[in-house]
């Protein structure tokens, strides 16, 4: 039963996600034609906002990880940075081309440069790719795993850098909507409420796929090493 | 009743269907991966009798450098 504790998240999750999607597109409000230049497209809003926040936690593994890694040398530290890597970059990609989907609908252009937010989330998806593809690129040593560990810690500094991001250069990604301040923030209760369940749905998913991303890592050691005793035997 | 946005609904359609690939290749290769990956090994090591527990060969050994480097 308990090796199956990574598929019921990933199903459940995924059950999750996909009644998000349903409730976001039937029984969330429409927005005001007023504010929005594309007020259909907003409905994106329920998966893009989910999948920051997964996107989140990963780098927050990522980070523990490689933590763990440099200054204890934990196989577990070491699994945590792979996991958190690979979940980082499945969420990064859909938050930004979700992102840049609605950018394209609401502002007329996917991308902006001057934006703060948009650069740092970029930066970190970026850090996710070069972490991932840095690590099958490369034979699996101390020297590979300090490396990679120090990009994970460094590369940190963007998820506060880009949690602020809205709060102080507002430029053109909106500003927070909920737990925005005293005022409660600007949202509906039936959007927080569909909002909080895609968060929700997301966090158990991505915790599924990072137990089953650890359990791969695990194997893959186990199979190097069982060769390593094959071909000595030879 | 409401009227029908024709452009929003396709940005929100190529959005959406997106998304459900990535998360539908991300899920499908991973749990592919993992239970291929099992399979191989259980194989590999019930043919050799390795012990599962000095898997990351890597740590333990960098593990044992740093005790040898504190001793020293």
């Amino acid at each position: 039963m308990r090796r199956r504790v990574p598929e019921l998240c990933l199903g459940i999750g995924f059950v999750g996600i996909m009644s998000t999607l349903f409730l976001g597109l039937n029984w969330a409000p429409s927005v005001s034609i007023n504010a929005f230049e594309s007020p259909a497209a907003q409905r994106i809003f329920y998966w893009h906002v989910p999948s920051a926040w997964a996107a989140f936690i990963a780098f927050g593994v990522l980070f523990t990880g490689s933590a763990l890694w440099f200054f204890k040398r934990s196989p577990l530290g070491w699994r945590l940075h792979v996991a958190g890597a690979e979940a980082g970059l499945a969420c990064g990609l859909m938050t930004v081309w979700s992102g840049c989907v609605w950018g394209a609908a609401e502002w007329g252009t996917p991308w902006d440069w001057t934006d703060v937010r948009l650069n740092t989330f970029g930066l970190l998806t970026l850090l996710a790719l070069f972490l991932v593809l840095g690590r099958q690129s490369q034979p699996d040593g101390v020297e590979t795993r300090d490396t990679f560990s120090t990009f994970g810690l460094y590369g940190f500094v963007l998820v506060p850098l880009t949690y602020v991001a809205t709060r102080i250069w507002q430029i053109r990604h909106p500003g927070p909507v909920i737990a925005a301040g005293d005022d409660g923030g600007s949202l509906q209760s039936s959007m927080t409420l569909v909002l909080l369940i895609g968060a929700l749905s997301f966090t158990i998913f991505i915790i599924g796929h990072m137990m089953i991303s650890m359990r791969i890592t695990h194997l893959e050691q186990r199979l190097e090493q069982a060769q390593k005793s094959l071909d000595g035997g030879n | 009743m409401e009227e029908i946005e024709m452009e929003g609904t396709n940005y929100l359609t190529v959005a959406y269907l997106g998304m459900i690939t990535a998360i539908a290749l991300w899920t499908w290769t991973v749990v592919v991966r993992s239970r291929s990956i099992e399979a191989r090994l259980e194989a590999v090591e019930l043919s050799i009798g390795i012990n599962a527990s000095l898997a990351d060969e890597i740590a333990v050994q960098s593990n044992v450098n740093s005790q040898d480097d504190a001793t020293v």
